[in-house]
């Protein structure tokens, strides 16, 4: 293990004095030490830098103001000095300060003379924010003067964050111009007010061994023990940028005053009132009701720190719960408790809650937007002249960052918006904060006791935009049906060609005769308006002429589908109670037997040949009926939620308005032909028959089974002309994919609904089919098939749109608390307006949950509540976000599928990707991803997509819990009879192509059974499964051979596998060869058991694993025994093993084991990295047992202290050095446990061999051990040690094996290898080693 | 009008919303919820009602009422 993995935690007091002399400088305060870590992390930014303008209204004597501020940057300390990296960690060091014109940072001019003296003047200081400090060098701090008319000047400083925060600005300004003030008077400036730095050091140190301290860290981890969701503005994270948005406003003192009042009235401060405010736009934005903001603290209450110009600043988490019946008031005392609660604790450090809570390793937030007010007195005169201050930067953004600053001058406030460039745009920036001031402006004039339900997030003008402009389809319609207009257009245009059904082809004087006849024939078995039919009949010329018949009688259809479970139909035919079931002799025959309950429905079936003769006799014009727009057309049943169907009725104004409209802004022609493909029971096929045929275009029956079947639809838009059709997305994709789509030029039109719409499928349409046009629709059964549309155009670009409404149709967007959200925002999307349905079939209660008040509509109107989540685009069309129900929690985060799928989809060895949570197992979700292959051709050269590799593509881009734990590779996904994705009928993960059968018996046949799924490219094979069943060939067995000589030691004939196909199979054969060695993943192991020496202890590194000491036998005596003690838990089957709580606990265990091995000494030990620090503790437990230990060796293995302060997390220093151990650039790799198991399972890692389950374990001992080490105090040893240093340049030039001697009595005798720390067990530097040890043995006993 | 110590109690307890009896002389009014803002609320206030001259780092250097009241000459 890298040494770096070593202990961080505070040295034991030394009870003597340290043989090494005090260094330099004073050490940084955790305050300090967290911007200082932040600058380490990227050393050229600037991020870091914090500046400043204030402008003076006067005159000012430059050479007196020079004077000032070298007077004043000598007075403090904290402010002029450098940090430069130690062996002691970073520590700040004076710096001399020359005196103006001799290298005093201060840059002047007068830029009177300049067209634009401010805007050159911003100019420079933007540029000078934009120069990194160099921390180690010094100074951090630089000063600019600038005469910018006859009475004005610009003093501008720039300083870096480590060394000054907000309110050390305001005691730098004040001095300033209090020297200034005196030196411009002839009189004494006086003694300076600033405290000393090594005060702010002192109050620092003695927080930190305080018992307060351990009550904030208890307070903290037991407010956010359940780790809450920070929701931001964003939505998302990123790294810190370089640089940051800003959006400046000012809030008028008028306004400031009425957020006074207000705040009064509520017996709290108008910062009480911003944060309340804050937290509902970002509840409301986010629809969360809880919500966390970052409360910056000046942290000096009380302190010493009130008159040292430093760094002392914290951030604290403000967690808040907004819900719609919260009154502003209760909001407001929350936040007023909440802060006052936070502010007993302050002094706990924002780095360590987030450690503490375990959020850095994971790369997650802990506060959302940061509220930052700075109220300090800046009413500063400059030997008269008056001033104000202008914030230039403050430092880094992670997320938002809302800096409020009341100059205290009456003039009101002024509010920046910083954020990160990396989340947010300029413009919506502004328009966050724009809305967050009105909404601000409302609040202020509303009475604080009304529940926050009644305001809307957005402001007057969006919610006019959003509710009216976006809506503005009123279109004046005549009132009639589905079925007239088709009747109108039969006695129209009776010879044209209305329907092709295969060989069949009917005019439309012909179809309307069949249909009218029909109709007769039911109206007189009772259909007729109100009343249903039901129809179960496969696609053919029959089921258009059943459909036509039952509305021209004047009743409402409802698609029955034979094909579904007896009970389903049953329960269908009992709610709906049709007059009558069209079918066929097939149909009828699989119709469910009438239930008790139900009354029985007449069967029409009309292949029957009694009934087509009893048809013949009846009149083929058009029947009577009393029908209006408001009867039902038909009825469709939607799966709910809880697998109970609900038939949606839809009438025939609602139908007729989405017909008319498609007309008109599709305008088929009766030369056009319409594919009706989309069974009956999805309402995209009431379109595809009706349209043409209301139209004189011409309907083309596609086969049965076509629509699934791309290839011979293709044919068939193909061979009969067919000019409009319409796809699911997923559908679409394979169309695409078909070699006979590209030839498919004759159509005009393509439609797509039911699902998202990828960009990409979009885009492969326009290359495939440029001349034909590709409409995005989208609308639920609930709102008669499609209530907007968009038209995707070559060279789009971002997700697809699911556009604008179409006539008669308003689309509201609405929060969680019913208020209209702006654009930008993501809403639920409701509907209202002509097309909705009358409601659910006989379940009012349904209807009621579901079509609600419409409060922005018409009086008496409806909405429907949609369950998709949106958002509107500036530009009045909407963007579907997807389900609000399908945000899915895994291990208490949120997960965004879609984020997962579109990242799987970027992989260029995938064409498509669906992710979803399933619980297989009762209380064990997983998340699992599924994907097909990009294309046969790529997969038949590549191998197909690699479940590992597409883990760690995503593990790459998304954060850990959006990491699958299985990627399934699917040649199809399953496709419901609608076409869409079904869900429900993806395989369980592991089963996707195995019997399934019992679990693995040992780790040898777990070994086994994975390595079979890596040759096969599956995600789980069984104990029992055939290799050649599942695929396997003879180029596959040859790489299965390699890969088990590899990972098990064991030679695997080809042969072997042809008659031992199975993983259990190959595991008795190995069993009888005796080949692979289970003990090499065991707690011992016995490298070299035998020999006459004392036998030699090497203590695993951090990674838990003995096999680094291999490298030492051949160099180590011939009869010197050799034991690797190895970390519990690692083979595969082993249960994992209880943690130590702690080195000592660990080392103790390690003695117990030495001691089963030889029970008493003397004894040898060694450890490399880690290791030497845990058989320097397993040496002292062992001397106090009162056995000898004759060699304690230690390759490159350093004490705690040397890491005190120096790096990020345990579990990123950790898992960064198991990186390097391995010989893998950490690179690209984040630091999660997900990402590193998954690149030290990669071909080139030293640990690629090792089981999956043995991975995890590492990395998991890994980051324990690194734990325990740093939380390690040593003791002492009773002896020499022998050292061994590894003597290549290293990062860490810091560390000294010098360290060391407080805890060993004896000398410390080193020998230098020349190698790397991660190469110490490499061959060669072994080999040294291993030689040193045998002669340092040779010479005590010699 | 010179300050007394029952007029600062009551200040304070008023920008802590707090009852007067709840704050008493000697805690560390931090643990109230005394915050940087409510001090220069009350620098303000007193400065203009009753001519006092301390300033914002005088009250936040030692944060409670009985420390407070040598420094704003206040009556006891």
């Amino acid at each position: 293990m890298n040494a770096r993995t070593l202990d961080r935690a505070p040295l034991p007091a030394p009870s003597g004095a340290r043989p090494t002399p005090a260094p330099e400088g004073l050490p940084l305060t955790a305050a300090q030490s967290g911007m200082w870590f932040a600058q380490a992390l990227d050393a050229g930014s600037p991020a870091l830098n914090t500046a400043e303008c204030i402008e003076i209204h006067g005159d000012v004597d430059p050479a007196l103001f020079a004077d000032a501020l070298h007077r004043t940057v000598g007075e403090a300390d904290a402010l002029r000095v450098r940090i430069a990296d130690t062996a002691d960690g970073p520590r700040q060091s004076p710096i001399a300060v020359e005196p103006p014109g001799h290298g005093f940072p201060l840059y002047a001019a007068d830029l009177r003379d300049q067209g634009d003296p401010e805007g050159t003047a911003r100019a420079w200081m933007r540029a000078d924010a934009a120069e990194p400090f160099d921390l180690a060098t010094g100074p951090l701090f630089a000063h600019g003067l600038f005469r910018v008319g006859d009475h004005r000047w610009l003093w501008y400083q720039r300083v870096h964050h480590a060394v000054l925060d907000g309110y050390g600005y305001s005691l730098v300004a004040r001095r300033v111009a209090e020297v200034y003030s005196a030196l411009a008077a002839g009189t004494d400036p006086g003694p300076s007010p600033f405290g000393r730095l090594a005060a702010l050091v002192e109050e620092d140190a003695a927080y930190r061994d305080s018992p307060a301290r351990g009550r904030d860290r208890a307070h903290w981890l037991a407010g956010f023990a359940d780790r809450p969701e920070a929701p931001t503005l964003a939505g998302r994270t990123a790294l810190p940028s370089r640089t940051s948005v800003r959006s400046t406003a000012h809030l008028a003192p008028e306004r400031t005053d009425r957020l006074r009042r207000l705040a009064a009235s509520v017996r709290a401060t108008w910062t009480d009132v911003l944060f309340a405010t804050q937290a509902l736009y970002l509840a409301r934005a986010t629809r969360s009701e809880e919500v966390v903001l970052g409360l910056p603290m000046m942290g000096r209450m009380g302190s010493v720190a009130l008159r040292v110009p430093g760094m002392v600043m914290n951030v604290l988490p403000l967690r808040l719960t907004v819900t719609a019946d919260t009154t502003f008031a209760e909001l407001t005392r929350q936040v007023v408790l909440g802060i006052r609660a936070a502010r007993r604790h302050q002094r706990y450090r924002y780095e360590d809650i987030r450690r503490d809570l375990g959020l850095l390793g994971e790369g997650r937030a802990l506060v959302g937007p940061l509220v930052n007010v700075m109220p300090f007195d800046y009413g500063l005169t400059f030997a008269g002249a008056r001033s104000d201050a202008h914030n230039i930067a403050s430092g880094p953004v992670d997320d938002l960052t809302v800096n409020i600053y009341d100059r205290a001058d009456g003039s009101g406030l002024r509010v920046d918006y910083d954020g990160n460039p990396a989340l947010y745009r300029q413009d919506e920036l502004a328009a966050h904060q724009d809305r967050f001031l009105d909404l601000l402006a409302r609040i202020a004039d509303r009475d604080p006791h009304l529940p926050l339900g009644g305001l809307a997030l957005a402001t007057d003008a969006e919610c006019a935009r959003v509710l009216t402009e976006f809506n503005d389809t009123a279109v004046e319609l005549p009132p009639t049906t589905l079925i007239g207009p088709i009747e109108a257009r039969a006695a129209r245009t009776p010879g044209a060609t209305a329907l092709v059904s295969g060989p069949e082809t009917l005019s439309y004087a012909e179809l309307n005769a069949r249909a009218n006849r029909l109709a007769r024939h039911l109206t007189a078995l009772g259909v007729r308006p109100g009343a249903l039919a039901a129809v179960a009949l496969p696609r053919s010329t029959d089921l258009v002429v059943a459909l036509l018949a039952v509305l021209k009688a004047g009743g409402a259809y409802l698609p029955l589908d034979t094909a579904h479970p007896a009970a389903r139909l049953t329960a269908v035919l009992d709610a709906a109670r049709p007059v009558c079931v069209l079918t066929d002799l097939a149909g009828r025959a699989a119709l469910p037997a009438p239930s008790a309950r139900g009354t029985t429905p007449a069967v029409v079936a009309l292949d029957d040949p009694a009934l087509r003769e009893e048809l013949a006799a009846l009149l083929p014009t058009d029947p009577g009926r009393a029908l209006t727009p408001q009867h039902p057309a038909y009825v469709l049943h939607t799966s709910g939620s809880t697998g109970t169907p609900k038939g949606v009725v839809v009438p025939h104004s609602a139908i007729d308005n989405r017909l008319r409209w498609m007309q008109d802004r599709y305008r088929l022609a009766p030369g056009d032909r319409v594919l009706q493909k989309t069974p009956t029971g999805f309402d995209v096929s009431v379109w595809e028959f009706f349209w043409p045929l209301r139209e004189g275009a011409t309907l083309v029956v596609a086969g049965p089974d076509d629509h699934r079947d791309p290839a011979r639809l293709a044919r068939t838009v193909r061979e009969q002309g067919v000019t409009a059709v319409h796809f699911v997305p997923s559908m679409l994709r394979l169309f695409l994919a078909e070699p006979g789509a590209a030839a498919c030029t004759g159509l005009r039109h393509v439609f797509s609904s039911g699902e998202a719409l990828p960009r990409d499928t979009a885009d492969a349409f326009h290359r495939l089919l440029p001349g034909t046009a590709l409409h995005n629709l989208y609308g639920p059964t609930e709102a008669a098939v499609d209530v907007t549309h968009h038209t995707c155009e070559p060279g789009e670009t971002g997700p697809v749109p699911i556009g604008r409404p179409v006539w008669n149709t308003r689309l509201y967007i609405l929060d969680t608390a019913g208020r209209p959200c702006p654009p930008g925002v993501p809403g639920e999307l409701h509907l209202a307006g002509a097309q909705l349905a009358t409601g659910y079939l006989g379940r009012p209660d349904l209807t009621a949950e579901r079509f609600v008040h419409d409060p922005y509509g018409p009086p008496g109107a409806r909405m429907y509540r949609t369950g998709d989540l949106a958002r509107w685009r500036e530009d009045g069309s909407v963007e579907y976000l997807g389900r609000t129900d399908r945000q899915v929690k895994v291990r208490g985060q949120r997960v965004e599928l879609d984020g997962i799928e579109a990242v799987l989809a970027t992989h260029e060895h995938v064409a498509a990707a669906c992710a979803l949570v399933r619980e297989d197992r009762p209380g064990d979700p997983r998340l699992v991803a599924y994907v097909t292959p990009a294309s046969a051709d790529a997969a038949a050269e590549a191998g197909g997509p690699d479940p590992a590799a597409l883990r760690a593509h995503v593990a790459a881009r998304l954060p850990e819990a959006m990491v699958p734990t299985a990627v399934v590779v699917l040649d199809a996904f399953p496709a419901g009879p609608n076409g869409k994705l079904d869900h429900a009928a993806l395989p369980a993960p592991g089963t996707a192509a195995t019997s399934g059968g019992r679990e693995p018996r040992d780790a040898r046949e777990e070994a086994l059974t994975r390595l079979f799924a890596e040759a096969l490219g599956l995600p789980h094979v069984g104990v029992d499964d055939s290799f050649f069943e599942l695929g396997g060939n003879s180029l596959l067995a040859a790489r299965l051979a390699a890969r088990v000589r590899d990972v098990l030691g064991a030679d695997l004939p080809m042969g072997t596998l042809f008659q031992a196909a199975t993983p259990a199979a190959v595991a008795d054969r190995m069993h009888a060869d005796g080949t692979a060695d289970e003990a090499a993943l065991g707690p011992v192991l016995p490298l070299r058991p035998a020999g006459a020496g004392t036998p030699l202890f090497a203590l695993h590194p951090a990674a838990g694993l003995g096999w680094c000491y291999t490298a030492l036998l051949t160099h180590l005596a011939p009869d010197q025994p050799l034991y690797g003690l190895q970390a519990p838990g690692l083979r595969p089957g082993d249960a994992p093993p209880e943690p130590y709580a702690s080195l000592e606990e660990m080392a103790a265990a390690y003695a117990e084991r030495i001691r089963g091995i030889r029970p008493h000494g003397p004894y040898r030990l060694l450890g490399w990295s880690a290791g030497g620090v845990l058989a320097h503790a397993v040496a002292v437990l062992l001397q106090e047992a009162g056995e000898r230990v004759e060699l304690l060796a230690m390759m490159d293995g350093y004490p705690s202290g040397q890491w005190r302060e120096r790096l990020g997390t345990v579990e990123a220093d950790a898992l960064a050095a198991l990186l390097e151990t391995a010989g893998c650039a950490a690179g690209e790799t984040p630091l999660t446990r997900e990402a590193v198991t998954t690149r030290l399972g990669a071909a080139d890692s030293a640990f690629a061999t090792l089981p999956a389950a043995t991975l995890a374990a590492v990395v998991d001992t890994a980051v324990r051990t690194t734990a325990l080490t740093r939380g390690h105090r040593h003791r002492v040893f009773d002896g020499d040690v022998l050292f061994f240093t590894a003597a290549a340049p290293r990062a860490e030039t810091w560390l000294t094996r010098d360290a060391w001697r407080p805890y060993v009595t004896g000398n410390l005798i080193n020998r230098d290898i020349d190698c790397a720390h991660a190469d110490m067990t490499r061959p060669g530097p072994a080999a040294e080693v291993a030689r040193a040890v045998t002669a340092h043995l040779g010479e005590k006993s010699g | 009008m010179a300050l007394t110590l029952d007029q600062i109690r009551a200040d304070v307890a008023d920008v802590l919303g707090e009852a007067p009896a709840d704050i008493p002389d000697d805690e560390n009014l931090v643990d109230y919820g005394l915050d940087s803002v409510r001090i220069m609320t009350l620098v303000e206030r007193w400065r203009r009602d009753h001519g006092t001259e301390v300033t914002f780092v005088d009250l936040a250097e030692q944060p409670a009422i009985e420390q407070w009241v040598p420094l704003l000459g206040a009556r006891t």
